[in-house]
């Protein structure tokens, strides 16, 4: 298996935008070819992650870019996997360079859904659940993380309060991240008193529908020395499932697909959870972050919340988790998140993440998941 | 009938259509065709009461399109009497969570555009 690199990294603005979703895929693409200082026709092929381009009137967005990029010669193709889209099709791209098919690949996500209103986006985003059962009976997304923060609440010692305290640590993180959708202070009483989306969720536990694009180049380590550019290597990539509905579950308090999919990066990397610097977490609602802490093996099951609590997730304490604010605070264009996750690890390794930088920082995680973590996968990364 | 056809008539009726594996007896919701357990296709009908306990809710008051006249309302994942099994839908008439702690006793009651359709025992 060949080493894998990350060799450039950019993103829009996250946030509500006017440009189509195929002019962010296009800008988010050149961002990420000139932090590489490659030629476009040094990259084989494109990977796109995208959800709803429906809303935008542009599916099939690969050859758009490669037209766009003036190499519509090349081969692209797009990945759907809702909210973990990005990380699945950043996944695939990185099995492709592994294996030998390609030297360089661009690995582009976007969502632009932020004109068609809430009502719009809940319903549309409730088929990612398993429908007959879920979006079907009326759940939406907050929902049915509504639904995890009740189990959570009734089995752990936790209180909504503690939920918002992730609130607003990732956003006191996003307003360090110039391109953050909600580059706002807020405060427990904020979050507390925010209007109820989905009890026990408030306006604040959730995270924002937004529009953005973020692109990554990947590609193997001689591509990489030789363009004589920063990179950092890709040290694990782990993926998982888990039952589609929350009902199949044993436990509603854990997500299965996190936990396979990060024993599997931590076995490829050779290091336990212990040896993460940071983590770009999928924290698309309060409860989620938490959760995902347990999962990924930082704390134990129930005590990540206490964690919170003490600020031990905060930037620059025991384990920075979202130093870009997150889904939360930098927002959630879905098929990009995953994507934009990767943008930051890279910035962060290659000290270009300004006030909100990680000291001395030498690895990595980005956690993405689609739905209610009915897929995921993990990626760890490493400075050279 | 098909397998969604029947699980929808016997939710109309209050029950539970599940799959029973036949090699191992592992019991499932009846859209799975190979036993989570053991691989096995054989299945065999199995007709639950459907009745139970809340194993958790959300009382959602920003609702998907088709939903407004019925918010607040609340969605229901119920764990079901005498298996491990949980099966989720809808219940009307839920505004605030002294409504519903976990652990009510709840019930199917039918089927509509809601999905599978619960109310408190």
């Amino acid at each position: 298996m060949e080493k894998v690199c990350v060799l450039g990294a950019g993103s829009t603005k996250y946030g509500k935008l006017s440009d189509s979703i195929a002019d962010l895929t296009t800008q988010a693409s050149v961002a990420a070819i000139e932090s590489a200082g490659i030629d476009p026709k040094d990259v084989k092929a494109a990977y796109i992650s995208n959800v709803f381009g429906v809303a935008d009137k542009q599916v099939h967005l690969g050859p758009v870019l490669m037209s766009n990029l003036g190499i519509s010669d090349k081969p692209s193709l797009s990945i759907e996997s809702a909210c973990g889209s990005g990380s699945v099709s950043f996944r695939e791209a990185f099995a492709n360079v592994a294996a030998g098919f390609y030297d360089c690949l661009v690995v582009t996500g976007v969502e632009k859904v932020t004109h068609t209103g809430t009502e719009w986006t809940t319903t549309y985003f409730s088929y990612c659940s398993d429908f007959f059962y879920e979006g079907q009976a009326g759940a939406s997304f907050p929902g049915l993380f509504a639904s995890m923060a009740r189990a959570y609440l009734t089995e752990f010692n936790a209180t909504e309060e503690d939920f918002a305290r992730v609130a607003v640590k990732n956003h006191d993180n996003g307003i360090l991240n110039p391109k953050a959708h909600l580059q706002k202070k807020i405060t427990i009483d904020d979050v507390m008193k925010s209007a109820v989306v989905a009890s026990p969720l408030k306006l604040y536990d959730c995270c924002p529908f937004s529009d953005g694009a973020s692109s990554v180049i990947l590609c193997s380590e001689k591509f990489a020395k030789e363009s004589g550019n920063d990179y950092i290597e890709v040290i694990g990539s782990g993926r998982g499932g888990s039952p589609a509905a929350l009902q199949g579950r044993e436990r509603m308090t854990t997500i299965p697909s996190t936990k396979i999919a990060a024993e599997s990066a931590y076995k490829m990397a050779g290091i336990t959870a212990k040896d993460i610097d940071f983590a770009e977490v999928h924290d698309c609602f309060t409860i989620a972050e938490i959760v995902d802490t347990e999962d990924l093996g930082f704390f134990e099951k129930g005590k990540g919340v206490e964690a919170v609590r003490e600020g031990r997730t905060k930037l620059n304490s025991d384990i920075s988790i979202n130093p870009s604010g997150g889904l939360k605070s930098k927002g959630h264009p879905i098929g990009a998140t995953g994507v934009g996750q990767v943008v930051e690890v890279f910035d962060q390794l290659t000290g270009k993440s300004g006030a909100r930088t990680v000291k001395n920082a030498k690895i990595g995680l980005t956690h993405n998941f689609g739905a209610t973590g009915a897929s995921c996968a993990v990626h760890i990364f490493q400075s050279v | 009938m098909s397998i969604k056809e029947l699980l929808i008539a016997k939710a109309k009726e209050g029950k539970v259509l599940t799959h029973k594996c036949t090699k191992c007896h592992h019991l499932h919701l009846s859209n799975v065709y190979y036993c989570e357990n053991c691989g096995s296709k054989g299945f065999e009908n199995e007709i639950l009461e459907g009745t139970g306990s809340v194993a958790t809710y959300t009382i959602i008051t920003v609702p998907p399109a088709g939903f407004e006249k019925y918010t607040p309302y609340a969605f229901v994942v119920l764990q079901l009497d005498n298996t491990n099994l949980r099966i989720s839908g809808f219940m009307a008439g839920i505004s605030t969570p002294s409504d519903l702690p976990v652990g009510t006793r709840a019930k199917i009651v039918g089927f509509d555009e809601r999905g599978i359709i619960l109310k408190k025992q």
